[in-house]
């Protein structure tokens, strides 16, 4: 099997790199473009830690072909910051205690923000269902689910929204 | 209100920026220079000789850089106790599992090192398995370990007398059985581990673990150098679980390639491998007899415990007293006669998982639910009947300083409805109750404490270190709250270096809940000596005593007059010029018993503190599903004091769901011929955000423990195991039926429901 090159538009930027056609999104990522923060838990589309967005939808990587990944705008969750400023759903999820060992973290908030670009303020159902292909071991999804519900509605009864932000 | 500034406080976590950011490194992620990706060849059989290996067509592919057979291991043995060594870390003449280590291979890339793998030609004697426990105990001839006789790996045998007559005594006697099958961790991040030989000959490693000096020192005694030369590094952790805490075979192996191809070398598992290759829960089929009076002491319990331990020992003493220790904590009784057998078989190796027991516990509190049946009292009424109290003595003899167990049943018992719900619920619709305790770490020997250094840079910050880990669920930031508490800094101005064998000092690892209870102590002595010296230089310029003076908020003031003050910062450099650096050590070492020992003395002081919880649970049954709905959870512990609510609630909220709602009601393995056929995350039913109860109650009680830092023990243990005997309890009570066998799945409970209407 022959590397190829292709064009890969990951968080704003284009990237050329070669890759073997069966190479997933997920492996590129992580081995050639040292884009490590999606993480491989299952490899077989099972967990969500490796979501990333493409045209703003929420994939598995690690069952994307790279190929497939080209000519749309991919984000990872190297991409959800602006610079050092985090996003909303970042500290959101900070604040709410939502991040334990964080191996989950970055695919969790992947298909979060993905949610909340459809559905600015969902409630705690629909953010359960939302987040119902990505597996978290530690936090037994409360605090998840809070820092989701509330991004951008901080709640007068949450010791742990920072209203006014 | 306490006086404290920063401990207390709902902090979030000084990890989760860089987590969030995706910038946090786990093993997998990492990439050293010239590093080769390093594959196991593993038996296909769970049991057989090995007549042969060959890896000369291995060795000969291109981009193979190196190949480890037994022959390289020199025939070590590795075991958690000198009497437990019985695992090679590759096998040279037998494979007693399916996945058992056989071979390593080091390669230029993954596709390399697994198709060297196919080339390695190993020859195998097949041998008649065995897979049920009490088969294997049954054998004399069939042995899987020749010296093991019965194959009975480990006996833990616990009487405190009386037993006899105390059940002549009883009232009512009862005698049931409960079996549960295994279960496993799956931790998010499968296992992985990068080892590298350095310029100097040491040893450097990254993996998750529970304990880095638990790995650094049995590779010392393995590759035979000195301690100092094993640099276990930090990084972050995806979860252990009690799954990471000892040395695996991987570790050996990955560290041998690196030292034979003098590059780095890193093996990431599959998620197969991470379930079949590390650890798993054992299963266990325990039978309790207990005896009570007419009100429903117990006077009298036996309890008989088989525990299927797969192929080799791990932590087996360990694991076959957890489950009987963590009841006797919770419940008083009278008089008890414990044998546990932890029996070999030709399956996975068993270790300590979160949920230490579930049939165990589950067993014991179902079983405390028909007396109360029986006598007519509700099953809160007889756990506080025999609830463990403040000053009791243990049966095997731990004195019990704080304890708030009766206080976490009535707070849980008040917040839940429960005796407004017991008994008035309709048909497949109930409500469940749950107690349980556990321990913060065990007698350890010279391994049992925990030491700290602290220095102070010129800029007023300070750096800390400890050898505690953090396997995510928030050390780090544990250390960096007592730090800047006893410092007067902010969390921020503490730089922690933490879990590193080369910089830190010993510790016992955070496994067995003892990272607040001794690590987090040793920084808080440390950071006081540190303040210490701080208040002697500046008692001299603030001109009053030094046992004057309070440090918050990066200042150093007279108490009763803040308006004369002084920048921590400025202290530090006045020091400084003085000749004099401001920096200290501080250690704990818990006072336990160190002649107790698992097997051959299971009794004297355990450890310092035992938590205490309480889990309520109420559920709906689907009658013709046979599907559980859990409307409710409350969990109410006595942690002692709650360092940060917004992190102890996170623990309670986790083992809610790994206790309970997975360990009850979905988690198992599942067999064929000793292979285990639901490895992966798509076939093992690990509990989803839409699956959990829609309102969990957490109630945190404070007992305030006189030993433990600011009278902290630990953070969320009891509240996973009650957790499973809530559920199964909530169960038992909607369907009618005292549930013998868990977890609960669909199958049981119609089975169950059908068996009680005939």
């Amino acid at each position: 099997m022959e590397k190829i090159l292709i064009t890969l538009n990951i968080n704003g930027q284009s990237c050329e790199v070669m890759v073997y056609p069966n190479d997933t999104l997920l492996e590129v990522l992580r081995d050639e473009l040292d884009l490590t923060g999606s993480k491989e838990s299952c490899g077989e589309g099972a967990c969500g830690s490796c979501t990333v967005h493409m045209d703003g939808k929420p994939v598995r990587s690690c069952l994307t072909l790279a190929l497939e990944a080209q000519g749309v705008t991919i984000t990872t969750v190297e991409g959800l910051a602006n610079g050092d400023d985090l996003s909303d759903l970042q500290q959101s999820f900070i604040d709410h205690g939502a991040v334990q060992c964080g191996f989950c973290t970055p695919g969790m908030l992947m298909s979060a923000d993905a949610l909340l670009k459809n559905n600015p303020r969902p409630d705690k159902k629909s953010v359960r269902k939302a987040l119902a292909g990505n597996i978290c071991r530690c936090t037994g999804y409360t605090k998840i689910v809070e820092a989701v519900a509330h991004t951008g509605n901080p709640k007068d009864h949450c010791p742990d929204c920072k209203p006014g932000k | 209100m306490s006086d404290y500034t920063i401990i207390g406080n709902r902090m979030p976590r000084i990890d989760s920026r860089a987590k969030v950011m995706g910038k946090a490194k786990f093993t997998a992620d990492l990439k050293l220079p010239g590093m080769l990706v390093g594959k196991i060849k593993r038996s296909p059989y769970a049991h057989a000789r090995i007549l042969n290996i060959d890896t000369s067509k291995a060795l000969a592919l291109p981009g193979v850089k190196a190949v480890v057979t037994g022959k390289d291991t020199e025939g070590i043995k590795w075991g958690v106790f000198a009497y437990t060594r019985d695992q090679q870390f590759i096998q040279t003449e037998k494979a007693r599992y399916i996945g058992d280590e056989v071979a390593g291979v080091a390669a230029v890339d993954e596709e390399t090192a697994l198709a060297a793998l196919d080339l390695i030609n190993v020859i195998y004697e097949e041998l008649p398995p065995i897979f049920d426990p009490m088969e294997a105990m049954a054998s004399q001839t069939e042995l899987i370990h020749e010296d093991f006789p019965n194959n009975i790996n480990i006996h833990v045998n616990i009487d405190t007398g009386h037993v006899d007559e105390n059940f002549k005594k009883a009232h009512y006697i009862r005698e049931d059985t409960f079996v549960a099958p295994e279960e496993s961790y799956f931790q998010a991040e499968p296992y992985t581990i990068a080892a590298r030989f350095d310029h100097e000959d040491c040893l450097e490693v990254w993996c998750p673990n529970g304990g880095p000096h638990m790995k650094s020192k049995p590779l010392s005694n393995s590759f035979k150098i000195p301690l100092h030369k094993v640099k276990v590094r930090k990084i972050a952790i995806g979860g252990a679980f009690g799954g990471r805490s000892e040395i695996c075979p991987v570790d050996y192996i990955c560290a041998l390639l690196a030292k034979k191809t003098k590059r780095p070398v890193k093996i990431e598992f599959t998620r197969e491998e991470n379930t079949i290759a590390t650890r798993q829960g054992h299963a266990m089929i325990t039978t309790h007899k207990t005896g009570v009076d007419k009100d429903g002491k117990v006077l009298a319990r036996e309890t008989t415990c088989y525990m299927d331990g797969g192929a080799y020992s791990s932590t087996g003493p360990i694991a076959t007293s957890v489950p009987f220790l963590s009841m006797e904590q919770a419940y008083r009784m009278e008089s008890v006669r414990y044998n546990g057998y932890r029996i070999y078989t030709n399956k996975p190796i068993r270790g300590m998982i979160r949920t230490h027991g579930r049939g165990f516990a589950c067993g014991l509190d179902t079983q405390l639910d028909m007396i109360a049946d029986h006598l007519g009292i509700d099953p809160v009424e007889i756990r506080l009947r025999n609830s463990r109290q403040p000053g009791d003595y243990t049966s095997t003899k731990s004195f019990v300083d704080s304890c708030a167990m009766d206080e976490t049943i009535h707070k849980a018992v008040e917040k839940s409805g429960f005796k407004k719900k017991w008994g008035k619920l309709p048909p497949f619709h109930g409500i469940g109750i749950g107690t349980n305790s556990v321990q913060t770490g065990f007698p350890m020997g010279i391994r049992g404490g925990s030491q700290s250094f602290i220095k102070f840079n010129e800029d007023g910050e300070a750096t800390v270190m400890s050898g505690v880990v953090d396997n995510g669920q928030g050390n780090d930031n544990m250390l960096v709250q007592i730090a800047a508490e006893e410092l007067g800094l902010l969390p921020e101005d503490i730089h922690l270096v933490s879990a590193d064998t080369e910089t830190t000092s010993s510790d016992p690892g955070s496994y067995s809940q003892v990272s607040t209870f001794v690590g987090g102590h040793a920084v808080k002595i440390a950071a006081q000596n540190c303040r210490e010296k701080l208040f002697k230089v500046a008692s001299k310029i603030l001109k009053t005593a030094p046992d004057n003076l309070v440090a918050k908020n990066r200042l150093i003031f007279v108490k009763n007059d803040p308006e004369k003050s002084i920048p921590i910062k400025k202290v530090v450099r006045i020091s400084l010029l003085n000749f004099t650096s401001v920096n200290a050590e501080g250690g704990y070492w818990p006072k336990v018993d160190m002649k107790r020992e698992w097997v051959s003395n299971p009794y004297g002081q355990m450890c310092e503190a035992f938590s205490f919880g309480t889990t309520i649970v109420e559920v709906k049954v689907d009658p013709d599903k046979g599907q559980v709905e859990v409307i409710e959870v409350t969990a109410a512990q006595d942690v002692g004091y709650a360092l940060n609510p917004l992190v102890l609630e996170g623990q309670f909220e986790g083992s809610i769901a790994m206790g309970g709602q997975g360990g009850m009601l979905t988690e198992y393995h599942e067999w064929k011929d000793g292979r285990c056929i639901n490895t992966t995350m798509l076939d093992y039913k690990l509990p989803l955000a839409c699956d959990m109860p829609p309102k969990i109650n957490n109630i945190i009680v404070e007992s305030l423990d006189p030993k433990g830092p600011y009278g902290a023990k630990e953070a969320g243990m009891s509240i996973a195991m009650s957790a499973a005997q809530g559920y199964s309890a909530a169960v038992s009570n909607a369907i009618g039926v005292h549930m013998d066998s868990f977890p609960l799945t669909p199958d049981k409970i119609l089975a169950a429901i059908k068996e009680k209407k005939q």
